[in-house]
């Protein structure tokens, strides 16, 4: 075993963190962690215990080497590299000499879930403040040796510089005095037009571990004596176990035990079973037979639901058009889509002299920790929760379910580590799952083809995010817009999926802006340019309001015409379409180039995507965000749909739910960046909302066939 | 239970698991290669395959019983010093996101540059069908192929060029 955790290494050399002040300006209050950051796959530590650690992000031994806490999960966007790059940026550490520690659970962190595209723009200035600090006591530790001013000290890579005497010393050598000095309250920050690693490709920390397979994520975690469980709930939402064949159950190989658990405050009723291994644990739930009580959802289902989303939008009519406006009427719809991380949700616990230890895959660790303190009453600090790698994220693990069902299991029993797996199917049917959605539009053109009115009537799911307002783009270009909402009956569990609302209100509306330049027989794009000249203050810089830029909106649209060689004229089974987006506040436009043959067969040529996201962090990892954003926006909009049968999810595995694969992938994908200054906005999110309509819309431009239902693969594209 | 002695990665190892044990269980749970991922167990995902005898398989889809004295290489293997030329692109080029495909896709397209050293768009496009990325780093991994394919026949790197 020598490639997994090994407990006994877990407690780290840092093991207490001391009070000290933080670069927030708050005093941690500090012996939290009794753990450590175990970042539970021995990350290497420096090799001789730290000497100075000016705040909790950061460390340095005095034989020079430097380690940064990175305290948020990483799930693909980076951000273990990314968050640590900024506390080097302004500590002026050779970055090829830090060594990247994951942070635990730790409320002197900050902000550490990693949510809403949030991660960078929550915690960019502490961290840039956290590595200010440190550099300013390593300069004063300096200039106080050499008896000069600390203003004629410069640093480079991890050492601090007197020109004039030409003398240096190494932040290893200044690490025994800096630690002595009190930290300055506000260190002077870099004028970021003098970044020297924000902006560049870093390779990601962990690439080398993860192309050599040693183990990362939460399903690598393995605990001497660890047993393994699975936790079936009832495939109708809301349903619950009646009995079970547990008898039979525990006769199978290696099953340890299996029981029932309802009663316990946040968790959903179900059966568990341990067992000795992970293959014996699946086989046992195959043999599983549970009788339920389904309850009421197991009435609902998707051919139901368009039902009823249709008379709501009627209930709710929009008021009349202006007089004499032509009206344009189009109802699109996007399904259910589940998740899907490629690593199903799993979580390992270990209940222990009153303290519950558990390691887990999630964006929202404190979430975690709350529903494990109120389901089984054990204060909060007796959980603590070690953060491993996550094998994607897209907003189904801010979520923590699973944490709570392992710790269910574990508390039960006592003093065994117990790793709770779900199983491919199980993922599926108890997703929380991006809502379904309908939108019922009608806009009135008048005589030159101008929109004189934009209506909207939106039902989706009772629950979750993805609510629409009048207070967006297109609608605030247009006097008199409305948007009416309606919600369908809760039942079926909906949740953050990457970009909520936008992901699939972005299609909706920039599909049918789209629709509309092609009845007043314009351009596209200049359509969209004339309609964000008539956002409200859209003239004078970086005016616009509720936080929207037109003059931003519109610079990156000019360039991605641009760059893509945005033109009308194609022959017939060939398209170009384009799309923009608002998200997480950085600005997007995305054209896509795409080839229909006359079997109605969809090849995705080209995608180009201009993206204004203020100060660039890492550049490889902002491409590899928008890349990856735009093709899971393809995914899910070419392909993907759950559909609701007598209340549970009717697609359980990647054989009914078809994911894009390479030979779907375009060949060309260009992702540029508006230069800026201006501090970050969210870049996880934003490259996905306009990728699906930039392919709708140029399927229209190559067949004249509008797409208004998602998945695309259920219409004929066939066109002669 | 049944014993089997497995070879993997070149060495020998001794395993009591259920003969239909697929091998993806028994490398993670009983041997401790994790770097082979459960992610659908039907062969649909891609995330367990390794080597048998050099043929790329799903190890959700090879139970231990099959396997008999096959050499079995997984991603902890296919280099002593984790510097195949696939992991050396993939670092270089920065491939992985969430990276829980990428060993998968690293066997897959390992097997592809032992048939075919300089793959083209299609030969790529038809190996690595099988492998799913939820986080979409396919244009990377494309990419990565290629470099790999240079590193290996130590051509002079072509300049990287933009959208990369």
């Amino acid at each position: 075993m020598k490639r997994s955790f090994d407990a006994s290494k877990a407690v780290d050399r840092r093991g207490f963190i001391k009070a000290s002040a933080l670069a927030s300006g708050g005093l941690l209050v500090g012996t939290y962690l009794r753990f450590g950051p175990t970042s539970a796959f021995a990350e290497g530590a420096p090799g001789a215990a730290a000497t100075f650690e000016p705040n909790v992000f950061i460390s340095i031994s005095s034989t020079g080497a430097v380690s940064i806490i990175a305290p948020n999960s990483e799930m693909g966007q980076g951000i273990k590299t990314g968050l640590p790059m900024i506390v080097a940026e302004e500590l002026d550490v050779a970055w090829e000499k830090v060594v990247i520690v994951q942070g635990d659970l730790n409320p002197a962190y900050g902000r550490q879930s990693s949510v809403g595209s949030g991660s960078t723009i929550a915690n960019y200035t502490p961290l840039r403040r956290a590595g200010a600090t440190a550099r300013a006591m390593l300069i004063e530790a300096a200039a106080g040796t050499w008896n000069v001013p600390a203003g004629e000290c410069t640093t480079d890579k991890s050492f601090v510089i007197h020109a004039t005497s030409n003398r240096r010393l190494s932040y290893g050598d200044l690490a025994a005095k800096a630690a002595t000095l009190t930290a300055p309250a506000n260190s002077p920050l870099k004028d970021p037009a003098n970044f020297k690693l924000l902006g560049t490709r870093v390779p990601g920390v962990d690439n080398q571990k993860v192309v050599t397979g040693a183990p990362l994520f939460g399903i690598d975690v393995k605990l001497p004596g660890m047993v393994y469980a699975t936790y079936t709930k009832c495939p109708v939402f809301g349903g619950k176990p009646v009995s079970a064949n547990l008898d039979e159950v525990k006769t199978k190989l290696g099953v340890r035990d299996a029981f029932i658990l309802d009663g316990i405050d946040g968790l959903t009723p179900g059966v568990a079973i341990v067992a000795d291994s992970t293959w014996n644990a699946f086989s046992a739930t195959n043999a599983l037979k549970v009788q339920w009580n389904e309850g009421p959802v197991a009435s609902q289902n998707s051919a139901e639901m368009a039902k009823q989303a249709e008379a709501l939008a009627k209930a709710t009519p929009p008021d009349a058009l202006p007089a004499g406006a032509t009206s344009i009427e189009a109802v699109y719809h996007y399904p259910f889509l589940a998740h899907a991380t490629l690593e199903p949700q799993n979580c390992t616990a270990l209940f222990k002299n009153g303290t519950m230890e558990m390691w887990t895959p999630t964006q929202m660790p404190v979430a975690g920790q709350s529903l494990v303190t109120r389901g089984l009453g054990i204060a909060p600090k007796d959980v603590v929760v070690h953060i491993t790698r996550l094998g994607g994220g897209f907003g189904r693990r801010g979520s923590n379910e699973f944490s709570l069902e392992a710790a269910v299991i574990a508390k039960r029993l006592e003093g065994t580590p117990v790793k709770l797996m779900w199983t491919r199917e199980h993922d599926f049917a108890h997703d929380n799952y991006r809502s379904n959605g309908w939108h019922y539009f009608n806009a009135g053109l008048d005589g030159s083809g101008k929109v004189v009115a934009l209506h909207d009537a939106f039902v989706k799911m009772q629950g979750g995010p993805g609510d629409m307002s009048a207070g967006g783009f297109p609608f605030i270009a247009i006097p008199g817009s409305q948007v009416k909402s309606s919600k369908l009956p809760a039942g079926i569990p909906t949740g953050y999926w990457r970009a909520p609302g936008d992901n699939g209100n972005t299609w909706a509306t920039q599909s049918f802006v789209d629709e509309l330049a092609n009845a007043a027989g314009r351009d596209p794009v200049a359509y969209t340019m004339d309609l964000l000249a008539a956002v409200p203050g859209a003239t004078g810089a970086g005016a616009g309001r509720g936080g929207f830029d037109p003059a931003k909106m519109t610079a990156v649209l000019k360039l991605a015409t641009e760059k893509a060689g945005w033109t009308r004229s194609h022959p017939r089974g060939q398209g170009q379409g384009f799309a923009i987006t608002h998200t997480n506040n950085a600005y997007v436009a995305i054209v896509a180039d795409v080839d229909v043959s006359k079997a109605g067969e969809l090849a995705i040529k080209k995608l180009t995507a201009v993206v204004d996201a203020g100060t660039i962090i890492n550049l490889s990892a902002a491409e590899n965000q928008v890349q990856g954003a735009m093709l899971d926006g393809i995914s899910a909009a070419w392909f993907q749909k759950i559909l609701i049968e007598h209340g549970a999810a009717g697609q359980t595995n990647f054989d009914e739910y078809p994911m894009l694969r390479m030979n779907h992938s375009p060949p060309v994908v260009e992702v540029h960046f508006m230069k800026s200054l201006a501090p970050p906005t969210g870049l996880g999110e934003p490259g996905l909302p306009a990728a699906a309509p930039a392919i709708c819309n140029a399927i229209f431009a190559a067949t004249g066939k509008r797409i208004r239902t998602l998945p695309i693969v259920d219409s004929d594209l066939k066109w002669s | 239970m049944s014993t089997y002695t497995l070879r993997v990665n070149g060495q020998s190892h001794s395993v009591d698991v259920a003969p239909d044990t697929p091998m993806l269980w028994v490398l993670r749970d009983s041997l401790g290669f994790v770097g082979t991922k459960y992610g659908c167990g039907i062969g649909e995902c891609g995330a367990c395959t390794i080597h048998v005898d050099g043929v790329p398989k799903r190890g959700c889809q090879t139970p231990v019983s099959s396997v008999g004295s096959a050499a079995i290489t997984t991603i902890e293997g296919i280099d002593p010093a984790g510097a195949h030329p696939l992991q050396q692109a993939w670092v270089e080029l920065d491939v992985p996101q969430c990276g829980y495909c990428q060993a998968g896709q690293i066997m897959t397209a390992a097997a592809l540059l032992k048939r075919t050293p300089q793959p083209t768009d299609a030969d790529i496009d038809k190996a690595m069908g099988g492998n799913l990325c939820r986080c979409g780093s396919y244009v990377r991994v494309r990419a990565g192929i290629k470099r790999a394919a240079e590193i290996a026949s130590a051509v002079t790197p072509a300049k990287r060029t933009g959208g990369l």
